[in-house]
């Protein structure tokens, strides 16, 4: 019965927006009790669905194995925790989420802005439309409320083991979070777009909707690369696979979008870019979700398939694009500013960088689509993988990074003498070379773009630190925001080039009660059991580590076999320290009672999330200064 | 230049969008499905029901085998539509599936039974012999060969997309034994 009112409500609210659609296309914008009007609407449409989701939770919490989806992704023995984190365990739910996460997103928009702003009807009303979209693509193909009728299941199909862990509560749905929260960027370009009046300045409204998603996008791809890393058992940060790159697209255009905002906030230069980015960063998160939940790409995050399903994303996807692209077109000729970009300015800075991301945007796509069309003429399967996008990323990057460093002391509108014997720029060009020089004598790195690449990565790290000394010494006021985020990529850039150049690892072949020694640590097989839980069977092995200064530490990697489905894992086991991580997996026994042993010596690897935290921090801080001003 | 500007921004995404569409509408686009032909592998094993041995010599012309068992949620959405198919006089041998036997006997007590028999394959040796990955999976067996196999649920899309026409490219006598 319950579950049957939530799928009513869902209806109900997808009537709601509907409706809010309707009035802010039909009705006077201008009028603000209309502005009210509409937006008191959708929140009442927001509510009917967020109740209808919390009646689901409810649900999946007292084991309700009538609702087929429950059934097939929960268990009575899982958790309470793991009852909830099931509903977004598959497409279905996670689908359910992303809507609910759309619409939240939209509430909270039309709660803080204020009924004057001239393009919040529109916008809402956009928001509105994208929701109906979403919901009916849910109802009719993906229904989550569907029931099993007459008689439930006694117990629900378990959820995938590999789902079994706490970072499923928060890696999916933050990155939902970042995915959909461009929408009130995209909403309010094409409301700005519509409504014809150059003075509107839509790009202050956005601002910290666009950075808050931002920050949402990067701990949802950071988390996701960390997951993967300790749970999958993969042993590294990213691995090109086709969902990590759909994720990263997105997270390009929102880079360079956010980057052209700050721009077009201020003067009106590159208003073009920033509405094209908004409308491509947008695009690229249906397009998302359209290649994940169509099932037309082989990956860890395949949903079950259904070309239905993948036929109703792309059409939506692209009427959405087409007609957006259509008023971007019709309104091009009045967005064209008739003031030049002076060279050597912050903006002409910031256009160069808006072409690379572009480049990459475009690499990126061609990477996952060459497999496809390659299918599509010759029936065969090939995969584009790590050294193609390497050769494209790595140049790229350290191109961008050196006119980043160039940037730094750049003004708004005018144009200032990049080389000279500035000190800061000099000392800091001194000093990475020195420390490059200074690595590569100590740890024979031979490989050039290693260097280059490590190179680059100090020379912003320095540099922004000089700016610092200048503002405590000189106090030159800077932007804190802008030297965190940019040190954060300083310090992916390094660590990343030292973890590709110094990781390694074995797969050794050991007995238990062996020994074996690599990178001078001896490794010895202590013990091996076999621990029955609840819900699986375990092979526990542990080994112990000790280097030649008498260190010990032990590590116990897994193998679980799961009960319900019957499915195999590994669980690897990490030794931590600032500079290397020591990761274990355990592999198959042979025949002739040894086992495989893989151990790998990830070295920075922390470093690179934590680049990454530093990135986010930055722009929730920017988020919330932003708060403030308003 | 505007004109050309305006031409790549919508070439670029339409064409995109064009290839997509024509990708995914293309016929083989069943990720389940599988038609490569192969040997029906040799067995011996108990029936379900009352231990008797069954093996190949037991299963002569065209049927189907349906991988099933009591613990798979999916297998149980499957079986309204087994029991039509069975309705229809199509033989299905059922495979079932590292489960428990009197569960097993239990569960199609309570559905009903869509299979002229039943193979209880315990270990799973069987199903790994015919490259079963989970339940259910469904294949179509013509003189001892495979000539169809579907991983997932047979519906009646399934059913009408991907067995009906190979069932009559092959002229598929069934066997009325079963």
């Amino acid at each position: 019965m319950l579950v049957q009112i939530a799928h009513f409500l869902s209806i109900l609210s997808t009537g709601l927006f509907f409706t809010t659609f309707l009035l802010s296309f039909l009705l006077d914008n201008k009028d603000r009790n209309i502005t009210k009007l509409i937006s008191r609407i959708y929140s009442h449409g927001f509510l009917l669905l967020f109740v209808s989701f919390l009646i689901y939770v409810f649900l999946a919490l007292n084991d309700s194995f009538n609702v087929l989806y429950i059934a097939q992704h929960s268990n009575s023995l899982l958790p309470n925790f793991y009852k909830i984190t099931s509903i977004w365990s598959a497409h279905e739910g996670s689908m359910y989420l992303w809507i609910v996460f759309l619409c939240l997103w939209g509430f909270l928009y039309s709660y803080f802005v204020s009924p004057e702003d001239e393009l919040k009807a529109k916008a809402l009303g956009i928001i509105s439309l994208i929701a109906v979209g979403f919901l009916s693509f849910l109802l009719f193909t993906s229904n989550p409320f569907e029931t099993i009728l007459p008689v439930a299941p006694i117990d629900g199909a378990d959820i995938n083991p590999v789902l079994q862990d706490p970072a499923l509560a928060i890696h999916p749905p933050t990155l939902y979070l970042g995915y959909v929260g461009f929408v009130i960027a995209f909403a309010n370009a094409i409301s700005f777009l519509l409504n014809g009046d150059n003075k509107i300045k839509w790009e202050d409204s956005v601002r910290i909707w666009s950075i808050s998603a931002w920050v949402f996008l990067t701990v949802g791809i950071a988390l996701g690369s960390w997951w993967a890393y300790y749970e999958l058992g993969w042993g590294g940060y990213w691995f090109w696979d086709p969902v990590e790159n759909v994720a990263l697209m997105p997270w390009l255009a929102a880079t360079a979008f956010i980057h052209s905002l700050s721009v077009s906030s201020k003067s009106k230069l590159l208003r073009i870019w920033t509405i094209l980015l908004s409308i491509m960063v947008f695009s690229l998160s249906l397009f998302g979700a359209f290649i994940v939940r169509s099932g037309i790409i082989d990956s860890v995050h395949s949903f079950a398939n259904d070309p239905e399903r993948g036929l109703y994303l792309l059409s939506f996807a692209g009427i959405l694009v087409v007609l957006s692209l259509a008023v971007f077109s019709y309104r091009l000729p009045s967005l064209i500013s008739n003031k030049n970009i002076v060279s050597f300015s912050k903006e002409s800075f910031i256009s160069i960088n808006n072409i690379i991301f572009g480049t990459l945007i475009f690499s990126t796509m061609l990477g996952i689509l060459y497999p496809l069309i390659y299918e599509y003429l010759y029936l065969q399967k090939i995969s584009v993988g790590a050294p193609y996008y390497n050769a494209i990323f790595v140049p790229s990057t350290i191109l961008a990074s050196l006119f980043l460093f160039f940037s730094v002391d750049a003004k708004w509108q005018r144009t200032y003498k990049v080389i000279n014997t500035h000190s800061a720029m000099l000392l800091s060009g001194i000093l990475s070379l020195l420390i490059t020089v200074l690595v590569m004598f100590f740890s024979k790195i031979s490989s050039l773009w290693i260097l280059i690449s490590l190179f680059t990565g100090l020379l912003v790290i320095i540099r922004y630190i000089f700016v610092i000394v200048n503002f405590l010494v000189n106090k030159k006021y800077s932007n804190p925001y802008s030297i965190a985020a940019h040190i954060g990529l300083g310090m992916l850039i390094v660590s990343i080039a030292l973890n590709s150049e110094f990781s390694s690892e074995r797969a050794i072949n050991i007995n238990l009660k062996g020994k074996d020694t690599y990178k001078g640590y001896e490794v010895s097989f202590d013990n091996l059991e076999l621990i029955k839980m609840s819900n699986h069977d375990s092979v526990k092995a542990s080994f112990v580590f000790s280097d030649s200064k008498g260190k010990r530490f032990i590590l116990s990697p897994e193998k679980r076999k799961y009960f319900t489905r019957g499915q195999i894992t590994t669980e690897t086991a990490i030794y931590v320290t600032p500079l290397k991580d020591i990761y274990i997996t355990l592999g198959d026994q042979l025949e002739d009672g040894s086992w495989i042993v893989n151990i790998q010596f990830n070295y920075f690897i922390r470093w690179v999330w934590l680049s990454a935290i530093l990135m986010a921090l930055a722009g929730s801080f920017l988020a919330f200064s932003l708060r403030r001003v308003d | 230049m505007i004109s050309v500007f305006r031409f790549f921004i919508f070439a670029v995404p339409v064409s995109l969008l064009s290839f997509l569409y024509f990708f995914i509408n293309d016929n083989d686009y069943y990720p389940g499905a599988d038609f490569t032909v192969s040997e029906m592998p040799a067995f011996e094993l108990n029936a379900l029901y009352d231990n008797s041995i069954i093996s190949n010599s037991d299963l002569k012309g065209s049927y189907l085998i349906n991988v099933w068992a009591s613990w798979c949620i999916t297998c149980r959405i499957e079986h309204g539509f087994l029991v039509r198919l069975d309705a229809q006089n199509i033989p299905i041998v059922g495979l079932n599936y590292k489960d428990d036997k009197d569960d097993a006997i239990e569960w199609l007590s309570k559905y009903k039974d869509p299979y002229g028999l039943i193979i209880h394959d315990f270990s799973g040796s069987l199903a790994l012999d015919m490259g079963v990955t989970g339940a259910p999976e469904t294949f179509l067996v013509k003189d001892g060969k495979i000539i169809a196999h579907f991983s997932g649920e047979v519906n009646k899309r399934i059913w009408s997309d991907l067995f009906v026409p190979v069932i009559k490219k092959e002229k598929v006598k069934w066997n009325d034994q079963i």
